[in-house]
């Protein structure tokens, strides 16, 4: 069974379509990246999922459920994190996480304090002292605290510092430890994103472009840079390039096709590799 | 833009286009209605409640919304201890005098501006001699104060409330005197003149200050309220339900300041009658003004009972944190409405112990006890304990009903909607006290009035009932209230309907009031409609 399914939604704010028929469904197990630049929808697209907007068209199930007429069916299940940290600056981290235990009775004191004291967490401070990656922490142990079958975090590290970025993968990884748990994570930091995630579903202008397994991605994409005997203005047109880079006689190409057989009339190979995700993604919703 | 001035007007002019072209609107209206009134000839009302009408509602709403746009009341939160000068504008490469002093250099201009309009375009009561040029000070004077007061950090939330409304006070009593011994025009320009200067150097220096980042902090002053809360909340391990967690939340982050904003209040009041303890008359206002504080003070508390939080760029939308707690909507309004009777019920408390103890120790208990003697004597005990029971009692419902009314309003989280309630309702308080104040002179308009009351009470009543009953039915399809829930909603408004009818039988005699009008009363006092629709509200703003 799918924990999320997304069928067709759209959804406009004025002229601007921010999701344009998008279908997507996240099975149970593993990390789900959601890949795509500032404005291509993803948040749009998981404030859907946490019911916080309402499907204009298409529908959104999580856990089977219409998060909008059962909101509590759907998030006393999950975990959420966000960017726009908005933990009540008056609150002490013990208030927090006494104010959090109330609402999900699967808590596990023990597991956490064990990640309070992991990243060191004074439980007397007020969330206001925090610095932002104490906020972040702060945030990270009232979503897990009681290990949620579905974890969902909307940009958590975005200006963040390394050592905060660090911990959050870790509590990925030790949430999908947990057997049968979902993580959806959504970033436009792909070297994260390629760390952890089973799964990478990358969105532009609302729309989706691209969503397969990471291995699957990796597999299909290869980077290729030839060097011409000439200098040339125009890259050559060739099938199943992605996107061409550079210029005079050296150009890279970023192609879709697992085959490294190439043969380009007056040019050489200098280098062909398997793409990262980060020239995967610039191929298909980069533009330029 | 060529220079910081430049820009700061222009975002003025283009934040506030809309209400500053409704400004200049009403002052063509004015000009309107003076050409239809006079011709070519002097012009001049009758009366003073069609001046009130045509002229001072106009110019004193004009008057409060160039206050609140050009001391940032707009989008500021007054009840917080930080300046409300927009952080944002700290880090521009300008003086602190010059942040502080354009905003007030443009909103003195706008304030003679608007006082010239209004004394040349406006039409003004026969007989009276319209001042010109001291109120041309005064209306910059207002401002510069209410600006420096509002740009000043305090020591304790809800302190900026108190200390802007006795100071603008202050000096209306001061300009109220003057006018009541006769002041010269001169006199009145050099009582007002300093005003300005004065105020410069006080929003200079609190633009600095906040520039700096420096809040004065009082609050731990009442660290030990802190700390004996720390040690309920030590002894209390985990709350029993996400309900009760909710209402916890509920309670720190609005429930307390009603409570705070009286405290702080009764002392300044109650020192009146100490003050004028040999008075009756200034003992009575003082006990009066006494009882009116929580009713009024909710008036402002009301504005944040329904935000989330009060950090969020978006202070009127749901915040991520409260929209994602798995709690229905109807659990989450019935959260705000119980701390809000909790506030409601210490605000009382206080009120009700401090009066006593402030009656002993100025001496004015034996005022108070002749009054009540009259007060028996004249209606009989029973009669007298059930006025000053009911009394209270509706001073009690009043503050909690002014705390919740505009609940649905805030909670659809649509700035445009409640911006447009509040400025609807001024407009229309501004509208109904004086064309109220109008037709009690007018006996003719009077009896029409007392004749057509029913019909306007029927009308009211079916237009509350078929709102409320459009609301039950939106409530029940969309899943938002179980069947039970609005089955025992619906039996305690009638209860307390049923209650409040006998009551007012009881007190009325027949003869003045006829039964079926006090029914229809009943029905309208208790509310119904609009609290029944938060819900609704909150849903249309958590699921956008």
């Amino acid at each position: 069974m799918n924990v999320i399914a997304v069928s067709e939604l759209t959804r406009r704010f004025g002229a601007k379509t921010a999701l344009s028929s998008v279908t997507m469904s996240v099975p149970r197990g593993g990390v789900y990246g959601l890949v795509g630049a500032n404005g291509a929808g993803k948040t749009t697209l998981i404030k859907h999922i946490l019911g916080l907007l309402r499907a204009e068209s298409g529908s959104v199930r999580v856990f089977d459920r219409d998060p909008v007429v059962d909101p509590v069916g759907v998030l006393s299940r999950l975990g959420y994190l966000s960017e726009e940290n908005d933990l009540p600056a008056w609150m002490r981290v013990d208030e927090l996480l006494r104010y959090s235990r109330a609402f999900h009775p699967g808590w596990d004191d023990a597991y956490a304090d064990e990640l309070r004291q992991a990243f060191a967490l004074d439980p007397s401070a007020k969330i206001k002292s925090l610095s932002r990656g104490q906020k972040a922490r702060a945030g990270l142990v009232v979503a897990l605290a009681y290990r949620p079958e579905l974890l969902v975090l909307d940009e958590p590290s975005s200006g963040l510092d390394p050592i905060v970025r660090r911990d959050i993968l870790g509590a990925i990884i030790r949430t999908i430890a947990d057997e049968g748990r979902t993580v959806l994570f959504s970033s436009h930091l792909l070297e994260e994103v390629e760390q952890v995630a089973d799964h990478v579903t990358m969105i532009s202008h609302g729309k989706i472009a691209l969503s397969e397994s990471l291995r699957a991605i990796k597999d299909s994409h290869r980077c290729v840079t030839l060097r011409f005997s000439e200098s040339r203005p125009q890259p050559p047109a060739i099938a199943g390039v992605l996107r061409w880079d550079g210029h005079g006689t050296q150009w890279t190409a970023v192609v879709r096709g697992g085959s490294s057989d190439w043969k380009v009339d007056g040019a050489d190979v200098v280098s062909d590799r398997v793409a990262s995700l980060d020239e995967i993604f610039v191929a298909h919703v980069g533009g330029g | 833009m060529h220079s910081a001035a430049t820009a700061l007007a222009w975002e003025f002019r283009r934040r506030h286009r809309w209400g500053m072209l409704a400004v200049l609107a009403s002052i063509v209206a004015l000009a309107v209605i003076r050409l239809v009134v006079a011709g070519s000839g002097p012009a001049a009302f009758e009366n003073d409640e069609t001046f009130a009408i045509a002229v001072l509602v106009p110019m004193s709403a004009m008057f409060l919304y160039l206050l609140a746009v050009f001391s940032f009341g707009v989008a500021g939160d007054i009840a917080a201890r930080q300046s409300i000068f927009p952080a944002r504008m700290f880090t521009l490469p300008v003086t602190s005098s010059a942040l502080a002093g354009w905003p007030m250099l443009y909103g003195s201009i706008a304030m003679m501006l608007l006082w010239l309009a209004t004394r040349l375009l406006g039409v003004w009561p026969a007989g009276v001699d319209v001042p010109m040029f001291w109120p041309l000070l005064l209306g910059p004077s207002l401002l510069a104060w209410t600006q420096a007061l509002t740009w000043t950090a305090y020591p304790m939330p809800g302190l900026r409330v108190i200390v802007t409304v006795l100071w603008l006070s202050t000096i209306d009593a001061i300009i109220m005197i003057a006018l009541e011994l006769e002041a010269s025009e001169g006199v009145m320009l050099a009582l007002l003149a300093p005003h300005v200067p004065l105020a410069f150097l006080v929003a200079r220096s609190a633009v600095a200050r906040a520039r700096r980042g420096e809040v004065p902090d009082w609050r731990h002053v009442f660290a030990w309220v802190g700390r004996y809360t720390s040690v309920v909340t030590r002894r209390r391990d985990h709350f029993t339900s996400p309900a009760r967690a909710q209402e916890w939340f509920e309670w720190r982050q609005h429930g307390r300041s009603l409570p705070w904003l009286v405290a702080l209040l009764l002392p300044f009041e109650l020192a009146l009658l100490f003050l004028f303890h040999e008075a009756p008359v200034i003992v009575f206002e003082t006990l009066c003004a006494v009882l009116l504080t929580p009713p009024f003070m909710a008036i402002f508390v009301a504005a944040t009972v329904s935000r989330s939080g009060s950090q969020t760029s978006d202070a009127y939308g749901v915040t991520p944190l409260i929209a994602t707690r798995p709690l229905t909507n109807a659990s989450l309004i019935a959260a705000k409405l119980k701390v809000t009777i909790r506030s409601t019920l210490i605000a009382w408390l206080l009120v009700l112990v401090a009066i006593p103890i402030a009656l002993r120790g100025s001496g004015t208990t034996p005022i108070v006890n002749d009054w009540l003697r009259e007060l028996v004597k004249g209606i009989g005990m029973p009669r007298a304990i059930a006025i000053v029971v009911l009394g209270l009692a509706l001073l009690f419902a009043s503050t909690w009903k002014q705390l919740v009314q505009s609940l649905f309003f805030g909670m659809t989280g649509r700035e445009w909607l409640i911006k447009t309630v509040a400025i609807g309702a001024l407009t229309c308080l501004g509208v109904i006290v004086p064309v109220a104040h109008w037709a009690f002179g007018q006996a003719v308009i009077l009896a029409k009035l007392w004749a057509a009351l029913p019909w306007i009470l029927w009308t009211l009543v079916v237009l509350k009932l078929v709102a409320a009953a459009w609301v039950a039915i939106r409530l029940h399809d969309r899943g938002l209230v179980s069947d039970r829930t609005l089955l025992a909603g619906a039996v305690c408004w009638d209860v307390a309907v049923f209650a409040l009818y006998a009551l007012l039988v009881w007190m009325t005699p027949a003869l003045i009031v006829r039964r079926d009008a006090l029914a229809l009363l009943a029905i309208l006092a208790v509310p119904l409609a609009r609290l029944a629709a938060a819900p609704l509200a909150l849903a249309w703003n958590r699921h956008r």
